[in-house]
């Protein structure tokens, strides 16, 4: 469902701030499969999720969702097969708009906007049964600036727009790291039976070692740019945090011990 | 009376305008100068038409498309060569200076001895009133010609406010101002915010280049400096009219703008009656819109400064 081939991003080129944030990254996600990235800060898991959306275009490499090369497409015309929740809970809607409006809008996800009326009344009764299906008494609020919501309403609220028509990828950008614990477990909830309800091929960026072992089919771990380990299936299951933690460390050693060998070499040599 | 009507009929034409400014200013926080030409592009682009000729209905028409066009340019500008908003504005209204002059022949252009559509306005009144010059309002003497231009303008300023209403409520309305909200979230959702926010100043400028031509003709002469200080005028209207309504409902605020804009004319005409100096009104305009523009906010913070010491 998802392609990705050699894909390489450097940020700045040629510049002392320069950021080779994606290294050649080759991953694939069949149709079905639920993703989970992990990384430490800077490993380029959220870049990673912004080049499959669209927000930048990368300098090598090729992007394929559905069959469909869209290495080259803008943000906006990857949307008709993108879904996204952001980080951040105020980045999903608009908020000065009431429930109502922002959900006819995701209800026309990549299609042609005309002059036809939003929220005409036949969208009414399946936006009350699918905005009750969240479990947050939000029903009765339809016509309330979303603006005056919680940010966990708020997310989950995004979370049912960019699944409001069935996307051939939904990308979850750490959609959680912002809400207070109560709420990113709901919204976590939420998400999985969105999930496994709609068997939605998703790719989940997160930072939280429990969501990455509890969630998902398949685990990717990143590291400066590049997909360190992969687990799948049985291994994925049987994954720990503390497993997790483990590499990290290993990871972070072996980071040091680059460092150290090249100031070795520096004292020895320059 | 005359007085009071050419106020409200002015307030009204120029409501136009405020409308225009809603929709480039509120929506998309675009402080968008291209209004102090395309206004009087509108003006000079009917004036011109009607000079030659052609019907004043076809005229304004036209007017109204030079104005999107001029808005359309401002946008591109904007969005495709990624040009600060306010110079993106200022670049066009500079430009539109020699385009209307341009347009008109020279700075000053009469409309005197052609029929416009104030003209047509008055006539269908003559028909109704049965050839009488005037009639009594509340005691006083008002002439059907004001009267069936306030009208006229009135009915049109009604329908723009209300196909604006039905337009925000379209699947297109509606991603126009999601996209002034929330440019990421349109994007997600599959809408081109770049495209979107060009058509927005299309259509502010058309409503402002609208209002410049029936300005023109109300007026009977357009002038190469009629738009300085236009957009602190439409910015006026519209925050007095949030004042007045004090609710942030789309249609509301719509509505707000109109009576925004004739307040303000009324109270420019009282304070000139009042013997206030023609030549500060400007002055006085822009020092109302800084306060309006500061003192909300400055009188939260006081607010919180006394909750905060009690």
């Amino acid at each position: 469902m998802l392609d990705i081939r050699g894909l390489r991003k450097t940020f700045n080129a040629g510049t002392p701030n320069e950021v080779r944030s994606l290294r050649g990254i080759d991953l694939s996600i069949p149709e079905g499969m639920f993703l989970v990235v992990i990384g430490s800060n800077g490993s380029g898991k959220s870049t990673l999720l912004n080049a499959v959306a669209g927000s930048f275009l990368p300098d090598e490499g090729s992007l394929h969702i559905a069959g469909q090369d869209v290495t080259r497409w803008p943000e906006h015309r990857r949307a008709r097969l993108v879904g996204r929740v952001f980080q951040n809970p105020f980045s999903g809607t608009a908020p000065t708009l009431s429930i109502a409006q922002n959900l006819s809008l995701a209800s026309r996800r990549g299609m042609r906007r005309g002059l036809g009326l939003a929220q005409g009344g036949e969208q009414r009764p399946d936006m009350l049964s699918r905005v009750r299906s969240l479990g947050m008494a939000l029903e009765e609020r339809l016509d309330n600036a979303i603006g005056s919501l919680s940010g966990g309403q708020r997310q989950a609220l995004t979370l049912l727009m960019a699944t409001w028509l069935k996307p051939s990828l939904l990308l979850l950008d750490e959609h959680t790291a912002a809400l207070d614990p109560r709420s990113a477990e709901q919204v976590m909830r939420i998400t999985q039976q969105v999930v496994s309800r709609d068997r939605l091929t998703t790719l989940m960026v997160t930072h939280s070692m429990q969501h990455a072992v509890t969630y998902g089919d398949r685990l990717v771990m990143m590291h400066r740019g590049q997909v360190i380990h992969d687990f799948e299936g049985a291994e994925k299951r049987r994954l720990r945090p503390a497993d997790l933690l483990a590499r990290f460390e290993e990871v972070r050693r072996a980071d040091l011990l680059e460092e150290t060998a090249a100031d070795l070499l520096r004292r020895r040599y320059v | 009376m005359t007085l009071l009507v050419a106020a409200l009929t002015i307030g009204l034409i120029l409501a136009l305008l405020a409308l225009g400014m809603l929709v480039s200013f509120r929506i998309f926080s675009f402080p968008d100068l291209t209004a102090e030409g395309s206004i009087t592009l509108g003006a000079a682009v009917a004036t011109i038409l009607i000079l030659h000729g052609q019907p004043p209905l076809v005229a304004t028409a036209a007017a109204c498309v030079a104005g999107s066009l001029a808005g359309m340019l401002t946008g591109l500008i904007h969005t495709r060569l990624k040009v600060n908003a306010l110079l993106a504005g200022i670049l066009m209204m500079t430009a539109l200076y020699s385009i209307n002059l341009h347009v008109m022949g020279r700075s000053n252009l009469p409309l005197t001895g052609h029929s416009t559509l104030i003209d047509h306005a008055a006539s269908i009144g003559q028909l109704i009133s049965g050839g009488a010059e005037s009639l009594q309002v509340l005691g006083r003497e008002l002439s059907w010609h004001d009267l069936s231009a306030f009208v006229m303008v009135l009915i049109a300023v009604a329908t723009v406010t209300a196909v604006l209403a039905w337009f925000f409520r379209t699947h297109l309305g509606t991603a126009m101002l999601a996209t002034g909200d929330n440019p990421q979230m349109v994007r997600a959702l599959g809408v081109d915010d770049r495209a979107m926010m060009t058509l927005g100043l299309a259509v502010s400028n058309g409503l402002v280049a609208l209002s410049g031509a029936l300005l023109a003709q109300y007026q009977g002469f357009v002038d190469a400096g009629m738009g300085i200080g236009m957009l602190v005028w439409g910015l006026a209207s519209v925050i007095i009219g949030e004042t007045l309504v004090g609710s942030r409902r789309l249609a509301h605020l719509l509505i707000a703008a109109v009576l925004g804009s004739l307040l303000f004319r009324l109270l420019v005409a009282i304070a000139l009656r009042w013997g206030l100096d023609p030549n500060d009104l400007k002055l006085v305009t822009a020092a109302f819109v800084l306060a309006a523009l500061v003192l909300p906010g400055a009188i939260g913070r006081l607010r919180m400064r006394q909750a905060g010491g009690t």
